[in-house]
């Protein structure tokens, strides 16, 4: 596990970090586990609400998955690759929080089969995108907390 | 996975509209972020969200302004308009307003502010869907 400024982050995952989208991907055969990063649910705050598509639901890259409301921050999560979602995580729809204090692991958001599998080569492995997050969290001024539910 | 009948699977959905009436303006701070977190959500839900700003909100469009407007819950107005922003939110200003009312120029208004006339706003509102008012 990498971690800078309390954040941590998974060093078997892939990652997609465009303008507010700091999002974890991990492969496994043909599909795709997608969530949240610990400086993404810090930033957001404790997450209130969380709407997800449906099952069976197709999207290109960069279109919403999910919503995420705290209070503070409202905003998507998006399909870092294009394709269909085949399963969602009924756990984390119900309780929310999940993205906060296990952001990596059962507040995982949701599955898909991706339709453009040349697209998985443009996520960013461990190594690149601790450069990228190191930039952010210096100039957001993130601190990592994991909620408590 | 689901049951339900995958043979027609939902895909892009068709675009809803939402106009967004803003009237306050920095004169009342508790009043001004609400507009802006919610349009920011419902853009996030793919809705096509249009904040129109008449009377003393367009103030809150001027550059710099909303920075100044504090916010009880901690932060400035800054941090909702920028949200509204990054999710696709469309801002437009009431000319009258901001030329008789607030005295903005048009270049002291934040960028990507489009000005237009009541006629405009008549056309929003019949052509959305559902028209909400602050």
């Amino acid at each position: 596990m990498a971690r800078l400024e309390g954040c941590e982050f998974p060093e078997d995952r892939a990652y997609f970090i465009e303008r507010t989208q700091w999002i974890w991907v991990k492969v496994d055969g043909d599909r795709v586990t997608i969530g949240a990063t610990d400086p993404a649910q810090t930033r957001a705050g404790r997450i209130l609400y969380l709407r997800i598509k449906p099952v069976g639901t197709v999207r290109e890259r960069g279109k919403p998955v999910a919503t995420v409301e705290s209070g503070k921050w409202a905003g998507p999560i998006v399909a870092p690759v294009a394709g269909t979602i085949v399963e969602v995580n009924p756990e984390v729809e119900k309780n929310p929080t999940l993205l906060n204090t296990d952001p990596y692991g059962r507040g995982w958001i949701v599955r898909m089969t991706p339709s453009v599998p040349a697209e998985l080569a443009t996520l960013l492995p461990i190594d690149a995108a601790l450069v990228r997050f190191r930039e952010i969290i210096e100039r957001d001024h993130i601190r990592c907390t994991r909620g408590s539910t | 996975m689901s049951d339900r009948d995958t043979s027609n699977p939902p895909t892009e959905p068709t675009a809803k509209k939402i106009l967004m009436l803003v009237t306050t303006g920095p004169e009342e701070p508790d009043k001004t972020y609400a507009p802006f977190y919610i349009a920011a959500l419902m853009a996030a839900m793919e809705i096509d969200t249009t904040m129109y700003f008449l009377m003393h909100a367009p103030e809150l469009l001027r550059k710099g302004a909303a920075e100044k407007v504090p916010l009880k819950k901690g932060g400035t107005l800054q941090q909702f308009v920028d949200m509204a922003v990054e999710n696709g939110v469309k801002f437009l200003a009431c000319a009258e307003s901001c030329r008789d009312l607030c005295e903005i120029p048009p270049e002291e208004l934040m960028d990507g502010v489009k000005l237009v006339g009541s006629a405009t706003m008549a056309d929003l509102a019949l052509d959305a869907d559902t028209v909400i008012s602050f």
